[in-house]
Order: C-alpha cells, then sequence, then structure tokens
C-alpha cells in the first residue's frame, strides 16, 4: 500500500500554464496518468483541453509548471527546458485525420518507423502486424485518399502506435465522423488501446465518448479542472452544479440541504410557490445541514405515475412528450420549474396530462451549487 | 373532411429515371392540409428525388402531381409549372441563404416579388422573423450569422409569403448535434403555429420520429411504409423498416405455430446449441414452417444475473457477455446467444465482465415477427 | 529592428521566444534570411525609384539638383499630359470590352447548354497565354490601311476604295488589348458562376421568382464581385501594356505614359529622373485599383461554395444557343485563329505587301531569325531565343523556391511578420512591369549586374513571383495544419518535415506556378524592353528589335516561333494543372 503511494503516475502534468495574449487558456492544472491508462480530458470549446495536450506534444511553449513522462522532462517552465515535438516520442492522432495523401497507408504508417532508422525487414513486419491489429490489413496498397473517413482514422491511429511511442495522443479524433461510425469505432479504439497497452490521453467534447472510452476522465472548465474520476463516478457523483449539467442532462434544482440523516443521506428542500417540499436524497461532498445546494436528478430517474403517491407530492402537467422510439422525452411543468423526464413509450403519456413524479431518493444527488 | 383535405398534396404514380437508374418507382402519396409528413431513408433513397418532382424542380418521367386540386406536373400530358408558378416555399440544406442581402430583404424578397403593397410587406415580414426569432437581426447581411440563424432566415424566407405548400430538403443536417435537437423542436412547433403543410425530407431517423405527423419510409426509389411514428417504430412493417428506424435485433427462423395474436416461432442458434423457441408478436397471415425474421429492440431485453423462475422467465435465453458500452443513462451490452450476437440495453449501472453467463428474456408483445 | 519583427513570426507565441531559445531555429534562421531578402527585393527598387523622381537634370543631362520639375513637366510638357489621357481612354475601353466578353462567354460556358462548351473552353483562355505585343503584330497585319490582309481582301473581292478597318488608332489598340485580357474576366467570373451552390438559385425560383429575376437578383449580384475584381485587374494590366501601344499607337501619334516611359529609358534623350516621375504617376494609379480589389473588392466574394458536388443550374437556351455558339466562334476567331493564321502568311513571304503570293513563299525568314550557328541569322532574334529560356527556366525555379518559403511562412506562421510578408507579395502585383523596370534600372545601373542576364532575371522574380506563391498559398490553404504536425510528432524535424510531407504534398501547386511562370517570362516584353542591352535580348525584345529595324515578314517568323512554344506550354500546362490553377 505505501509502496504503491510512492509510485509516481507515469505522466505528470504539474501546475500548467498557458497564456494566449490575455487569457489564461490553462490556469495552473495538475495531473497523473498511470502507465497503460486512458484519460479523457473532457469539456466545451475553450476550456483548455486542446491546449493542455498540445503542451504536452510540445507544439507550442508554456508559460508556467512542467510536464513528465516516465524519467523524461518534456518541458520545465523553471529550468526552461523544452524538448522539441519530434524528441518527445509520441504517437498523435488528429481531428482531421492527417493522413498524408501523397502516400499510400503502409507509406504513412511506415513513416515514423523510417525516422527512427529502422531496417527495412522490420518496418514491413511491423507495418503489417499494426495494420492488421486496425482492421487495415488489406488496405496497405492502397493511397490515403481512396480511404473513407473511417478507415483514414484507422491509419492515423496504426501511424500513430506503430513505433510503440510513450504516449498516444488524442484529438478529438471522431468528431468527424457520421454518428453511426462515430459509436462503432470509439469502442474499436478503446479495444485497439487496451490491447497495445500505451498511455494515452483523449481530448473530446462529447460526454458520451468520455464515459465510453475512459479508465478515467477530467471535466474541465475555464482553464481548470472540475472534477476528476471514473466514468460512472463522474456521472452518478458529480461533485458540482457544473459537472452534473456538462455530463448527460439532469434536472437542477436549487434549495437547501435541512437535514443530514446518516452519513451521505440528507434531505432538501426546495420552495415551490408558497409551500416547500421536502425531499430525501444522497449528499454529495462537503454539504452540511443549513448548505445552499442544488439537487440533481437524471431524467431517468424521475418516473412519471398517474396515481396520487402521497408524500413528497410533485404534482404537474406534461407539456411535450416527443417520442425517440425507445423512450419519451418528456418536459412537466411543476410551477416554475420544467421537469425533464425520460419515460416509457408505453407509458404513453400525453400533452396536457396531470401527472405525479415520483424520485428515487438512491439517484437523487445534492451538490455544490 | 372533404375528399380535397385528406390529399391536399398529392403525388400519383411518380417515376424519375436518371440515366439508366430508376430514381423514383410509381410512388404515390397523399398529404393532408396542414399535416407535416416527413420522407425517411438512406441516401440514394429517392426522397429528395420525390421532393424536388413536387417543387418544380426536376421533371419528372411518368406521373403525376397536384397541389390543392391543381395539376403542376404530369409529363404525359405535358404539363410542367416552374417552381415560381406553384407557390410553395422550400428550405434546403445548405441554407441558400442570399449572402448578398439584408435578413429583411432575403425574408420580404417572396412579398416583393409577389407586389404586396409596401406596408403590408413590411408587417408581414417582420411577423416572419419574429417567428423565428430574429427580429432583432433584420438589418444584419446573412453572412454574419451563424448556422442556426441562418437556417431561421430561411424558413422565415419560406414560410412570409404564406404558401400553400413548405418543402424542407434535410434542413439541419449541416447544423451540429445540441443545435439540430433545438432547432427540431422548434420547427415543429413553428408548423403547428402556422398549420402550414409540410413535407420534409431526411435520413436522421430521430429527425423523422420527433418531427412527424406521418413518416413515409422509403428506399431504392420505393414507399416501404407510411404511418405515423409510434406505428413505423412499434410495428415495422418489414426487416428493413425494423432495422432503419431505431436499433432492432433480426434473428431468421420458422413459423411453428399461432395463437390468438401470439406466433411461436423456431430459432435455430447455430452449431451446437439448441434452437430457440420463442413467442411474438406479429406474423399475420404466415403459415405454419413459413420463414420470419424475429425482431427485438435492445430495450425491450431483460437481463438477469440469476435464472429467472416462475412467471417472468417468458422466452428465457441462456447468454455470454461480450462486452459492454457505458454511457451514463444506459448500459449498452451485447452478447452471444448461441451463435447470435444480441445487442441489449439497460437502463442502471451494472459491472459485467466479458465471458459471464448471463439469462435474457423479453415479453411476447414485445418481440415482432416479419414476414418477407 | 527589421530581423526582431522577423524573429516573432515563427514560433505562434511571440512571449516564448525569449525563453525558448532552442524552439524550431531552423525555421527562425530560414524565416528571418527569406524575409530580408524579400523586402530588399521589393521594397529598394521603390524606394529608389521615388528618391529619383525627385532630382532633376540640367540642360546638358551630366549633374542633378533636388527638385519638383520631373513633377512639373507631367503637366506642362507638350506629350505627357495627352500620353496620361490616352492610357486612361485605352485602359477604361479594354476594360469595358475585355468585361462585356469576358462575362458573356463565361456565363455561356458556365450556365447555358451551348453546344460544345467544353471543347471550345480551352480556346478562350489561349490569348491569356500569348503575347499582346505579337497579337498587335498580327492584327497590324490584318488590319493597317494599306497592307492589312483583310484590306487587301476587301479591295480585291469586293471593290471597297481605301480601306475596310484601321487598327492604328486609338481604336486599334483597345480593341487588341481588350480581346488578348478577356480570359482575365473570364477567369474571375466563371469559378464563380460555376461552384455557385444551385440552391440559392432554386430556392429564389420556389419562392415565386421567374428566371430572369433570379438571374438579376440573385445570379448577378453573386458574381459582382468577381465581375469588378476581373475588370479592375484588365484597367491595371491595360495601363502596363507596352507592346500593344508601342505597335499601333506610338507609330501613329498614340502616345502613353508607357510608351514615353520607353523613351526616357532608351535612345538618345533618356533621362532616368523624369521616367521616374511618370513611373510614379502610372504606379500611384495602378497601385490605387489593385489596394481598392484587395481590399474591398476580394474580400466580397461570397463563398458559396458547397461540400456536395452539385452541377450548377444549366439554363436552356434553346434556339439562341446557336447565337451564344456564333459568338464563342467569333472569338476564338479574332483572338486566336486569325492572328496566328495571318503571321504565319506574312512570315512566309520575303517582303510583306497586303497580298498572299503562292509562288513567293518561302522560309528564308525563319532561318534568319533561328538558325544561330549561320553567320547571316540576326543576332538580336537568336541571342533573344537563348537567353528568354535561360531566364525563364531560371527565373521560374528561384521564384518558386522563394515562393515555397514565402507562402510557408505566410500560413504556417502567425502573428506580425508574417503579416507583413503576405503585404509584401501583394506590392508588386499593384505596379505594372515597366514601373517596377524603372526602379531596377535606377537602383542597379551602377552595380556590376547591370548590362547581365542577372538585372533581368531580379526584375522579372521581383515582379512576377507572387503569382507563383498564390499558386502555392490556395494549395497550402487545402492542406490542414495537421499534416505537418503528424509528422513533426512521428519524430520528423521542420526539415526533414518540409521534404517529405510539405513539398510532396505541395508538388501541384508548384508545378503548375513553374509552369506559369515560365510562360510569362517567355513573353515578357515591358521589364525587358527596360532592361535589356545589347547581348542581353530577350525573345519580345527580339521581335521589337525586328519589328523596329527589320520588316514585318521577319517580324512574323519570330513571332510564330515564339507562339509555338507558348501553345506547346499550354497543352502541358493543362494536362498537368487543369483549368482551376489558373487564375493567379
Amino acid at each position: 500500500m505505501e509502496n504503491e503511494k510512492a509510485t509516481p503516475p507515469y505522466l505528470e502534468v504539474n501546475g500548467l500554464v498557458k497564456w494566449f495574449g490575455a487569457d489564461r487558456a490553462v490556469d495552473n492544472i495538475s495531473f497523473g496518468v498511470e502507465r497503460g491508462k486512458f484519460l479523457t480530458l473532457l469539456g466545451p470549446s475553450g476550456c483548455g483541453k486542446t491546449t493542455t495536450l498540445m503542451s504536452i506534444a510540445g507544439l507550442h511553449g508554456i508559460d508556467g509548471g512542467d510536464i513528465r513522462v516516465g524519467d523524461v522532462t518534456y518541458t520545465s517552465f523553471s529550468k526552461k527546458l523544452f524538448l522539441p515535438p519530434e524528441k518527445r516520442d509520441i504517437g498523435m492522432v488528429f481531428q482531421s485525420y492527417a493522413i498524408w495523401p501523397h502516400m499510400t497507408v503502409a507509406q504513412n504508417v511506415a513513416y515514423p518507423l523510417e525516422i527512427r532508422k529502422i531496417d527495412r525487414a522490420e518496418i514491413d513486419s511491423r507495418v503489417a502486424d499494426v495494420l492488421r491489429l486496425v482492421g487495415l490489413g488489406d488496405m496497405a496498397d492502397k493511397l490515403a485518399t481512396q480511404l473513407s473517413g473511417g478507415q483514414q482514422q484507422r491509419a492515423a491511429l496504426a501511424r500513430a502506435i506503430v513505433s510503440r511511442p510513450r504516449l498516444l495522443l488524442f484529438d478529438e479524433p471522431l468528431s468527424n465522423l457520421d454518428l453511426k461510425l462515430r459509436e462503432q469505432m470509439r469502442v474499436e479504439l478503446k479495444r485497439i488501446q487496451n490491447e497495445v497497452g500505451i498511455t494515452s490521453v483523449y481530448v473530446t467534447h462529447d460526454q458520451s465518448e468520455a464515459l465510453v472510452m475512459s479508465d478515467e476522465i477530467i471535466v474541465m472548465s475555464k482553464g481548470r479542472i472540475e472534477q476528476k474520476g471514473g466514468p460512472h463516478e463522474i456521472y452518478a457523483h458529480p461533485v458540482n452544479r457544473y459537472v452534473s449539467n456538462f455530463i448527460g442532462v439532469a434536472n437542477l434544482l436549487e434549495g437547501h440541504v435541512i437535514r443530514v440523516t446518516s452519513p451521505g443521506h440528507g434531505e432538501f428542500e426546495v420552495n415551490h410557490g408558497n409551500e416547500r417540499v421536502i425531499l430525501p436524497c444522497c449528499l454529495g461532498e462537503g454539504l452540511k445541514e443549513g448548505a445552499a445546494a442544488v439537487l440533481s436528478v437524471r431524467p431517468e430517474n424521475v418516473e412519471a405515475r398517474r396515481k396520487d403517491p402521497g408524500t413528497p407530492r410533485l404534482e404537474g402537467e406534461v407539456l411535450e412528450a416527443i417520442f425517440l422510439g425507445n423512450c419519451v422525452d418528456c418536459r412537466v411543468r411543476w410551477g416554475a420549474f420544467e421537469w425533464k423526464v425520460l419515460a416509457h413509450p408505453r407509458d404513453r403519456l400525453r400533452p396536457g396530462e396531470r401527472v405525479f413524479l415520483h424520485l428515487d431518493p438512491d439517484h437523487s444527488l445534492a451538490v455544490q451549487p | 373532411m372533404s375528399a380535397q383535405d385528406s390529399s391536399f398534396v398529392e403525388v400519383v404514380q411518380l417515376s424519375k429515371r436518371f440515366g439508366a437508374e430508376l430514381a423514383v418507382r410509381e410512388v404515390n402519396l397523399a398529404v393532408a392540409r396542414g399535416e407535416f409528413v416527413t420522407l425517411l431513408g438512406p441516401s440514394g433513397c429517392g426522397k429528395t428525388t420525390t421532393l424536388r418532382c413536387i417543387a418544380g424542380l426536376e421533371r419528372p418521367d411518368a406521373g403525376e402531381i397536384r397541389i390543392d386540386g391543381q395539376v403542376v406536373t404530369a409529363p404525359e400530358r405535358e404539363i410542367h409549372f416552374n417552381p415560381e408558378d406553384r407557390n410553395i416555399g422550400m428550405v434546403f440544406q445548405s441554407y441558400a441563404v442570399w449572402p448578398h442581402m439584408t435578413v429583411f430583404d432575403n425574408v420580404a424578397y417572396g412579398l416583393r416579388v409577389r407586389r404586396v403593397n409596401d406596408a403590408e410587406m413590411k408587417a408581414r415580414t417582420n411577423k416572419a422573423l419574429e417567428l423565428v426569432g430574429l427580429g432583432h437581426l433584420a438589418d444584419r447581411y446573412a453572412t454574419k450569422l451563424s448556422g442556426g440563424q441562418r437556417q431561421r432566415v430561411a424558413l422565415a424566407r419560406a414560410i412570409a409569403y404564406e404558401p400553400k405548400v413548405i418543402l424542407f430538403d434535410e434542413p439541419l443536417s449541416n447544423l451540429d448535434a445540441k443545435l439540430r435537437e433545438q432547432m427540431r423542436i422548434e420547427l415543429v412547433r413553428l408548423q403547428h403555429e402556422v398549420g402550414i403543410t409540410s413535407i420534409y425530407v431526411t435520413h436522421d431517423q430521430s429527425e423523422a420520429l420527433v418531427m412527424s405527423d406521418r413518416v413515409v419510409v422509403m428506399d431504392k426509389g420505393v414507399i416501404q411504409q407510411v404511418g405515423d411514428p409510434e406505428t413505423i417504430y412499434a410495428r415495422p412493417a418489414n426487416a428493413f423498416v425494423a432495422n432503419f428506424i431505431g436499433v432492432a435485433n433480426l434473428l431468421e427462423g420458422r413459423l411453428l405455430s399461432r395463437s390468438g395474436d401470439v406466433s411461436e416461432v423456431e430459432i435455430p442458434a447455430g452449431d451446437g446449441f439448441a434452437p430457440l423457441h420463442l413467442k411474438a408478436a406479429g406474423g399475420e397471415g404466415a403459415s405454419r414452417g413459413q420463414k420470419i425474421i424475429l425482431s427485438l429492440r435492445p430495450e425491450d431485453i431483460s437481463l438477469h444475473l440469476q435464472r429467472p423462475e416462475g412467471g417472468s422467465a417468458v422466452n428465457l435465453m441462456d447468454a455470454e457477455v461480450i462486452d459492454t458500452v457505458y454511457l451514463g443513462n444506459f448500459l449498452d451490452c451485447r452478447v452471444k446467444v448461441g451463435a447470435h450476437e444480441v445487442t441489449l440495453q439497460i437502463d442502471h449501472f451494472e459491472r459485467l465482465s466479458p465471458g459471464q453467463k448471463v439469462f435474457l428474456t423479453f415479453w411476447p408483445d414485445h418481440g415482432l415477427c416479419l414476414t418477407e | 529592428m527589421r530581423t526582431e519583427a522577423a524573429a516573432v513570426t515563427l514560433a505562434g507565441a511571440p512571449r516564448s521566444i525569449g525563453r525558448w531559445r532552442s524552439l524550431f531555429t531552423q525555421e527562425s534562421i530560414a524565416t528571418i534570411a527569406v524575409s530580408l531578402i524579400v523586402a530588399a527585393a521589393v521594397l529598394l527598387p521603390l524606394a529608389t525609384l521615388v528618391v529619383s523622381s525627385f532630382r532633376v537634370l540640367d540642360d546638358l543631362g551630366f549633374s542633378t539638383t533636388w527638385g519638383l520639375d520631373n513633377y512639373r513637366l507631367l503637366f506642362t510638357d507638350h506629350v505627357i499630359p495627352g500620353a496620361f489621357v490616352n492610357t486612361l481612354l485605352i485602359s477604361t475601353g479594354s476594360m469595358v470590352l475585355a468585361t462585356v466578353l469576358g462575362v458573356s462567354l463565361a456565363w455561356i460556358n458556365a450556365r447555358t447548354n451551348c453546344p460544345w462548351r467544353e471543347k471550345l473552353e480551352p480556346f478562350n483562355l489561349i490569348p491569356f497565354f500569348l503575347s499582346p505585343f505579337v497579337g498587335a503584330i498580327a492584327w497590324h497585319n490584318l488590319a493597317a490601311p494599306k497592307t492589312g490582309l483583310i484590306n487587301a481582301l476587301a479591295r480585291n473581292t469586293l471593290g471597297i476604295e481605301g480601306h475596310l478597318l484601321n487598327v492604328d488608332n486609338i481604336y486599334g489598340v483597345i480593341w487588341v488589348t481588350g480581346i488578348f485580357f478577356t480570359p482575365l474576366v473570364y477567369l474571375f467570373v466563371v469559378g464563380s458562376l460555376r461552384r455557385m451552390d444551385p440552391s440559392l438559385e432554386d430556392s429564389a425560383r420556389t419562392t415565386g421568382a421567374g428566371l430572369l429575376r433570379t438571374t438579376l437578383t440573385v445570379t448577378l449580384p453573386l458574381v459582382a464581385p468577381g465581375i469588378l475584381s476581373g475588370a479592375i485587374i484588365v484597367f491595371v494590366t491595360s495601363a502596363g501594356e507596352f507592346g500593344v501601344p508601342f505597335k499601333l499607337g506610338a507609330p501613329y501619334g498614340v502616345e502613353t505614359l508607357t510608351t514615353q516611359i520607353f523613351t526616357k529609358a532608351v535612345g538618345d534623350d533618356a533621362n532616368y529622373y523624369l521616367g521616374a516621375s511618370m513611373s510614379m504617376a502610372l504606379g500611384a494609379i495602378t497601385a490605387f485599383f489593385i489596394f481598392v480589389q484587395q481590399r474591398y473588392i476580394a474580400p466580397r466574394s461570397f463563398t458559396t461554395v458547397t461540400g456536395k458536388g452539385f452541377r450548377p443550374n444549366v439554363v436552356d437556351l434553346g434556339r439562341w444557343k446557336w447565337l451564344a455558339l456564333g459568338l464563342n466562334l467569333a472569338f476564338i476567331l479574332v483572338a486566336v485563329v486569325l492572328p496566328i493564321f495571318c503571321l504565319v502568311v506574312v512570315s512566309l513571304h520575303p517582303v510583306w505587301e497586303g497580298e498572299i503570293i503562292l509562288s513567293d513563299i518561302t522560309f528564308r525568314n525563319y532561318v534568319k531569325t533561328l538558325a544561330f550557328w549561320r553567320t547571316d541569322s540576326i543576332s538580336a532574334a537568336t541571342n533573344g531565343i537563348f537567353n528568354s529560356f535561360i531566364l525563364s527556366f531560371a527565373g521560374a525555379s528561384i521564384a518558386m523556391v522563394l515562393s515555397l518559403v514565402v507562402s510557408y511562412m505566410i500560413h504556417r506562421t502567425k502573428g506580425f511578420g508574417s503579416r507583413m510578408l503576405d503585404l509584401l507579395c501583394v506590392i508588386p502585383i499593384g505596379f505594372p512591369g515597366i514601373v517596377l523596370a524603372m526602379g531596377v534600372l535606377v537602383t542597379y545601373i551602377k552595380t556590376p549586374i547591370y548590362a547581365t542576364l542577372w538585372i533581368l532575371l531580379l526584375g522579372y522574380i521581383t515582379r512576377f513571383f507572387p503569382y507563383g506563391q498564390r499558386n502555392i498559398s490556395s494549395v497550402m490553404l487545402a492542406i490542414s495544419e495537421e499534416l505537418d504536425q503528424s509528422s513533426r510528432m512521428a519524430g520528423a524535424s521542420w526539415i526533414t518535415t518540409l521534404r517529405r510531407i510539405t513539398i510532396p504534398l505541395l508538388k501541384p501547386g508548384i508545378f503548375a506556378g513553374w509552369l506559369l511562370l515560365f510562360i510569362i517570362f517567355l513573353r515578357e516584353l515591358s521589364i525587358s524592353i527596360i532592361l535589356y542591352t545589347s547581348g542581353t535580348e530577350t525573345l519580345s525584345v527580339g521581335v521589337y528589335y525586328l519589328a523596329n529595324f527589320e520588316n514585318e515578314s521577319l517580324t512574323s517568323a519570330l513571332s510564330v516561333a515564339q507562339t509555338v512554344v507558348l501553345l506547346a506550354c499550354i497543352v502541358i500546362f493543362r494536362r498537368m494543372a487543369g483549368r482551376e490553377a489558373l487564375t493567379a
């Protein structure tokens, strides 16, 4: 146990700062990634995730902090050290695939090995192996321009992993693909990363990509880290309103924690017109009795029933019921608040209907505002 | 409801050929006044060609198109109205907002062409702009607008002169996902408000389900099914529709027997596995031993860690986990049932490891037998 | 000062430079070097030109003093004010002619069902590559009052007294300049007509506008920036054109600024300082119009391109399509077929007197102008052939290397330096060749490079490298920066990345640019005429020499030779680059 604690993470970013003009694009952030793990930097555009990635890649300088991988220091502001990008031994996959159109797939993939002056026979066998791994075994001699978007992205991945680099960086690699292909590729990408076991940092603004692929997720906003944790932890236990809203959809009610019933559980009070409604819930970290808080409930954890359940009584009117096939996306008016409810199509909720909302206390979480 | 109302826009036996390829094959379609009908299908299915024939931008090879009782296209009788003579509105995928005009001039264009007097033209243009929420941007040039705003301008331009029909050619597909979801709800709201007859073309099934009164599913130039969204989703007419709308597990087998609404089917599970005997809805008109396809939606299959007993053990199948994909609100899970790969969706978080033995069940009325 | 400004360009983040000395060092050296070279090449001649224009030559022509007399002469001289007016008339006239023809032909080719339009398009562009000077010679032989072929035919067959046509006047200058610059307008317009999103017009139709109204309110306004750009370029190029007014205007009393500058640069009463002030006047006009075009019109060109490979809407002309075809054929006849035919005919006669005499046909003219090994050959012509090939080959190659580095710096680095370079690359386009050549002349006349091919090379590259740079830039803009970055990530240094990724990707642009410059240099006249000395004649100077000191038949022979080489280049160009790569 003690020994484990003493081992520093494989990739360590410490106190990273980057200015763009007068903007602090990255504002003193620190994190680490264990060897072989898949970390996702998640956030809206302009949150600093891509800047962080480019700093690791060495495609621009930094204004504070240091970055280290294994025992190699990539950049250190205090020591005025900067390793040029080509010396960092990194594989990178870009949003635009960046497959060189004047080369065949095999030539693209062989390039990093040629730069490293590896002999021809080994290059050929390694290129063939890695192309098979990404499912392009029979495409080696095609020109990059003859490939579809999905295939180009596979080729880009092959090129990034062929030299077995220290680190694999992904800059929104799937966002140019259409929906169906994207869903398919994210599972595939995760499988390949698992297989080659290269430590990876992935940048995306798509929360479902992050949930599907990552071992760990860092949610960023305005150049800072909001939360770091595993996918289920981030989804089920967001630390604040921002994370709760960014990952998935949530109903966010403002109110107070009025009682702590047992560790991690309590009651939440919300004003509803002149009434005060008390809702049992789970308590997020650092919430004490009387604290102002936000209650976060996912739409799939709100049930709309036609029968009166007694207390707590949340009676509302269905405003909209949008049929999505496997579920119905409803809006229910409750005083000034509009609930988002995910209902089953067989409930046949119709606009104008009066319903009673039931919240599952285990899936209602009070978090910091 | 008069006969004319139920077929405000009528397409009869429409065919259109591009070179040797028959893009649209004898399509029949009737759209009622005020209705929102969507033509849905993969690219190249003929939906856009059908729409462009209705607009008059394409000349069909055969058939007839009527709008409000007026024959606008009938190649056999050498009738072809130009697009400008049909009194329609159209919204294009590329927005097609004229960059050299202001927002106001774009929207006023149709009214000016119709020589509406100045005061009325201004009033109606402003009204259309208010409707789409762009009243404050009237003097802006179109090049200074975002994609979503441009699409609103295109919409306002198409409704400002109150055409008989408004045609939509994949208007949302250039927008990003979040904006698209927001815009489709807004579009439906607007359509209800204005009450204008609308024909909408898309390849996005969720767009079709959310927006339409009726959906027309097309493939290879032929209509596959016409119905309201719930029917199309719950009661697809064939395997193509079942797979195109939403996700469906399609298992091939034979009909064993039918009693009441329930069909019993036998599905071979591959070498070394006992065939599955399952009960499901559908299969009307099929005879014993006939080939059927069982369609199962991922969200209709229940997963059990222990073998269920008694009443809930209907349509029980042994399965083995292949992998799972965590999506937050859902857990997508691929399992092996015999030699078949089945996808299912669980609405709670569950730790499943690859290779783990699990059990599946589904209610007979959640499965659907399709005949081909 | 300047080194600092240049250094800022390389890494994107100026703040980092001081600290990260090891960052992109290969890039920084290349950047500084090229910035200095470009700045010196472009700015030095212009600065010297400004200074020279304020030096006044005394009556004996030996010493100079500071003063404004040169500028005063622009208004008081007995020829210059008239030349000024003529320049404006000719530029305006040819602009109108080229715009009307260019827009019509572009519309016919891009948007109508005119027969054979795909086949005719390459012929519409041929005049763009040929020498307008040779065009003027050809039209002189076709329609000079006495010796013109057309007039001779009219006299013999129709029995007309005197002449039918006369191009030896200001209208002739406008006519030849106009038809030879028509492809410039054509190229500016045809692209935007062809690439226009058809739904822009479809939506006007569905909104209720008919075909005519749609064309007037949607199609034309959308291509207006292209038309305006093309018109301005024609105006400016005509103002700087030397060959046509020299052949058809000056001998008949129609002087222009360019012919006047020429007389001040060479000849017995040469006065570089007065030439400099006239160059300043001409340059001020052209630079102003180019500034307006670059600043206000080019940015307004509406990006109507869609991702989808839509075909543009085609208008069914019905029976009118034969009229459209007739117009197109007529243009090709007057701009390509008749001039070349006439040159060939004239070149085969020992002496041209306006009539075809089959029994006189001889190849002696070709022998005298091309057979350099014979003692009776004319050295101005044979030297010109050698020199032009050397200059074109070397000039195009050096200019493309320069263009490559400059484009890379403009598009792959950010900040002050790259914007400065971008501006430097526009400046030469704003000044006619003859003006820039005057600058080069006054700058380097006292240095050893004067009277060598080097000064011509310098003039050529300075004036025309922006054309090559634009060719590369357009390709570079289409190539994502991530293609370079992923090579760096794969472990390759900047130089390796340039060699193995960037340059191979730019190859189509590099080749198209090279060939375009090769063609331009091969027919170049207005720079050469100022900078050549005996022994450094070029091909066009050879033609000038023959036209001035020998007879029409010899002139035509060399003109035909030049035209044949240029036509061969066009064929190669179309094979390699396709028609879209032309818009320089």
